[in-house]
């Protein structure tokens, strides 16, 4: 009996034993290089803590310091890569330099189910000719309905006080927005502090020079491809708008805004620092951009109070007198585009890839991803009805920057795949897009303003988004590989950084002859290398698209 | 005959000679190895890396070798590139700028400083002029840029005295860019730069401005006929060290205060590098224009040696 017991007892403690032997795997500390500007979390991160007592991982980040590219091209050089890399917009670079390991050889139907519902539906899109795949996207693969409260790319923006001192217009053209702006700084050249308004600003501070590159393509009525147009009517032709005759009249404008002070010299020779530094002043009435570009200056003006002072999306096209009197539609906000190689890849370095592939596949669980987006019930959101919601403190934790380095895992969120649209209850992934939240972060300003214009929110202004087109976004084909087309790519956004400022800034006698001289450069680079690589692309894409 | 006698103690003395001042000089030669051995592995040894100057280099290839071999290729697409010329006029033009406008103020400051009798001006003068070149060129060019801003500091000074009616766009025009850099360069090292001057001017023997008083020198004529000759050996060293240093007009500045607006004037080979060797990835023009660079400047220093033993002054080699 005694003899039975104790064997019993045995098998009850091995048996107790076993489970904990295998949840407790090694505990690993990863090493993880983000590709932007980030703080760190604290070293008692709520989040991080409760990953590594469950999942024995503990991260050490190393954020973005100066520009991605050079901080790449040098890690790449002496093959210095973190466990897990996120290459931010140059992620193709460390694809194309074989720092990232095949994902293909570690994932399955059986091995990791929610990578694989994750993935699957864009496979074609995602795998390369080999079958192989370096990044799973971290933004873009939408559950249920997508969601779009407001706009995050390009736009014309302009401080909401304009549009409310000008009575709540809607305003659709070109020539209506400087126009209004206009009239505004006639009215009122200063703020209350007396610093003057400055009517347009342009940033042309090297790869963010898409502010002075990019509009045209929107005017004519197209989403944003990057630097070319794909003329989806004509069996996706590919061309370099910004020869094209059709951007000339919207130069020749801003050429016109320039000479009555609405545009400053100061705007082509200033930094990113510099913009959102003046972006945070509140003294500039409108700028193309896009949304996340600036955010931190719609950041600085919220914290300060200046609600008046942030901005709002127009999606502005030509009036119909600059394209032989044709009304052009809109069509700024696009169906969701998968983040195709964008995303935490895992390096050649990484001693565990398995592990991180389990743990790409662990965090991928709904329970994990409420976790990370939405933080622990009871003390970030709270659930009523079945919907998920947010007390007052809860709220104001979620928008400071201190309380969030300790309590969410935010440092390492944007990297990783994570799931976005509509959870299966109704409610949304992600807190930002939970429609009550929304509402209700919003200040009494803004509430104010769009109640003005009888909508709920901001993206409201804007057409409804029109269905992705089959090749995606043209802006996301990388070139990493061909050289020459990576350097007439260099070349071409470098000819428009120098033309396009002496074409706004010159005497509106000379715009034909410069604007000549500017066609003529671009084409001398030859801008064809350029075109061509990208038309085969982007054909490739759509009958990849067509195949699946 | 009497020459073969000559000839032979001479060849003999030559070698025996160089062993026994080697022995003699052991200790000193004991002392120099690590440095030797420094420069071997730091300087010397990652040099073979230049043989990539003429392959396609990709870091994919782990193995070297298996990058493909395209001889002087990455050369040619380099003399080819159309900005290539005006690259290197800039490099040289604002290195000479550099140059002149650093070496004069840098003497002139020195000779003010050697003047100044109260020791307590001239230390907190000398402590002042030098405290910029501790300072890194990121915080310099951004408060250069703010000086130089069409609402800056500069365009209000000239506007307020009526020397300009509107505001110059200093940053905005190329051909301001290289005057711009000097001048940044001059502020923020003049004090450095002098400091090696001054001290020479102090080992200058005081009995000789004695002497010229009694011959009855001036100020200005003391100045001309003992400080300035005895300052000349070091000038000279120096300008010969600068002058290997002539494609090195400095990356910085260039880099951070170039804006595309300004190209044709503010590129230069260092930041071109940066542009297509770094970022675009072609190690292998970056390597090229390394190497360009490295074969230039040798030549220009055996040049200015050259020049400054034929002139009979003191020489580096």
């Amino acid at each position: 009996m005694k003899k039975l017991l104790s064997v019993l007892l045995m098998l009850a403690l091995v048996l107790a034993l076993v489970p904990a032997a295998i949840a407790e795997e090694e505990p690993i500390t990863v090493s993880v290089f983000v590709g932007n500007p980030r703080e760190q979390p604290t070293p008692d991160n709520k989040i991080f803590k409760k990953i590594e007592d469950e999942l024995g991982i503990k991260f050490e980040f190393e954020f973005l310091a100066g520009d991605l590219d050079e901080t790449l091209a040098i890690k790449i050089a002496g093959e210095d890569y973190a466990d897990l890399m996120d290459g931010g917009n140059s992620a193709d670079t460390l694809i194309n330099a074989g720092a990232l390991i095949n994902l293909m050889d570690y994932i399955s139907e059986e091995k990791t189910p929610n990578i694989w519902t994750h993935i699957q539906p864009y496979l074609g899109r995602l795998l390369y000719d080999d079958g192989s795949l370096y990044i799973i996207p971290n933004f873009g693969r939408n559950y249920n309905a997508q969601i779009q409260n407001y706009c995050n790319g390009p736009a014309f923006w302009i401080q909401k006080q304009v549009l409310e001192w000008a009575g709540y217009p809607q305003v659709k053209t070109l020539n209506e927005y400087f126009d209004l702006i206009e009239r505004f700084i006639a009215e009122n050249p200063t703020n209350e502090d007396g610093n003057p308004y400055t009517g347009f600003e342009i940033l042309c501070d090297d790869w963010r020079s898409f502010c002075l590159r990019n509009p045209v393509q929107h005017l004519v009525g197209r989403p944003n491809d990057g630097d070319v147009l794909v003329d989806i009517n004509d069996n996706y032709r590919v061309e370099a708008f910004v020869i094209q005759p059709y951007a000339k009249p919207y130069y020749a404008k801003l050429n016109e805004e320039f000479h009555k002070g609405i545009i400053n010299k100061d705007t082509f020779v200033q930094n990113y620092d510099q913009y959102i530094a003046k972006l945070s002043s509140g003294t500039v009435l409108g700028m193309f951009d896009q949304y996340w570009d600036f955010q931190s200056a719609t950041d600085a003006l919220v914290t300060a109070g200046m609600d008046k002072y942030t901005y709002i999306g127009l999606p502005l096209v030509y009036d119909p007198e600059y394209v032989d009197g044709k009304e052009i539609e809109e069509h700024y906000l696009n169906g969701a585009v998968i983040n195709v190689n964008r995303g935490y890849g895992i390096s050649v370095n990484c001693p565990y890839p398995e592990r991180m592939v389990q743990l790409f596949e662990t965090l991928l669980s709904d329970e994990w991803q409420t976790i990370l987006e939405w933080g622990i019930e009871g003390e970030d959101y709270y659930v009523e009805d079945g919907r998920f919601l947010r007390t007052d403190e809860q709220k104001k934790n979620s928008q400071s920057q201190p309380w969030k380095n300790a309590n969410t895992a935010y440092a390492l969120m944007d990297g990783l795949p994570k799931k976005q649209g509509t959870r299966d209850d109704g409610n949304a992934w992600e807190p930002g897009n939970q429609p009550e939240l929304y509402f209700d972060l919003m200040s009494d300003y803004d509430k104010d303003f769009l109640k003005a214009y009888g909508y709920k929110v901001p993206a409201d202004f804007f057409n409804p988004p029109i269905e992705l087109a089959p090749y995606g976004e043209a802006w996301q084909i990388d070139y990493v590989n061909e050289p020459d087309v990576s350097i007439a790519e260099t070349d071409f956004v470098t000819t428009q950084m120098k033309y396009l400022p002496e074409i706004i800034m010159c005497d509106p006698a000379e715009i034909d002859g410069k604007w000549d001289e500017f066609v003529q450069a671009v084409e001398d680079i030859p801008i064809s290398t350029f075109i061509d690589y990208m038309q085969e692309q982007v054909l490739k894409l759509v009958e990849k698209a067509n195949g699946n | 005959m009497s020459q073969m006698v000559q000839a032979k103690p001479k060849k003999r003395g030559g070698i025996g000679e160089f062993f026994s001042k080697l022995w003699s000089q052991k200790q000193l030669m004991l002392m120099s190895v690590p440095i030797a051995i420094y420069v071997f592995i730091f300087s010397y040894a990652p040099m073979w890396g230049w043989i990539t100057a003429f392959m396609k280099y990709n870091p994919k290839n782990k193995n070297l070798f298996d990058n493909p071999w395209v001889g002087w290729d990455n050369f040619k697409w380099l003399f080819n590139r159309q900005e290539w010329l005006g690259v290197l006029r800039n490099t040289l033009a604002m290195s000479l700028i550099n140059l002149v406008f650093g070496t004069v103020s840098a003497i002139l400051l020195a000779v003010l400083l050697n003047e100044v009798v109260t020791k307590a001006f001239k230390r907190t003068v000398q402590t002042v002029t030098y405290l910029p070149h501790f300072l890194s060129l990121v915080i310099v060019v951004s408060m250069a840029q703010n000086i130089f801003a069409s609402d800056g500091a500069v365009n209000q000074l000239l506007l307020s005295l009526h020397i300009i009616k509107e505001p110059v766009f200093w940053l905005g025009e190329g051909k301001y860019f290289w005057w711009l850099v000097g001048a940044i360069n001059v502020w923020k090292e003049v004090g450095w730069n002098s400091i090696i001057y001054i001290s020479t001017m102090t080992s200058i023997d005081p009995s000789l401005y004695e002497a010229a008083s009694i011959d009855g020198a001036g100020r200005f004529q003391k100045i001309l006929h003992v400080t300035l000759p005895g300052i000349k050996s070091t000038f000279v060293v120096l300008l010969i060290m600068n002058i290997g240093h002539l494609l090195e007009a400095g990356f910085e500045i260039q880099y951070l205060m170039g804006q595309n607006l300004v190209i044709d004037w503010s590129q230069t080979i260092d930041v071109f590098v940066m542009k297509y060797g770094i970022s675009k990835m072609q190690y292998s023009v970056g390597v090229a224009a390394g190497m360009f660079k490295s074969v230039v400047s040798i030549l220009l220093l055996f040049l200015a040696n050259f020049i400054a033993k034929k002139l009979d002054e003191d020489t580096l080699i």
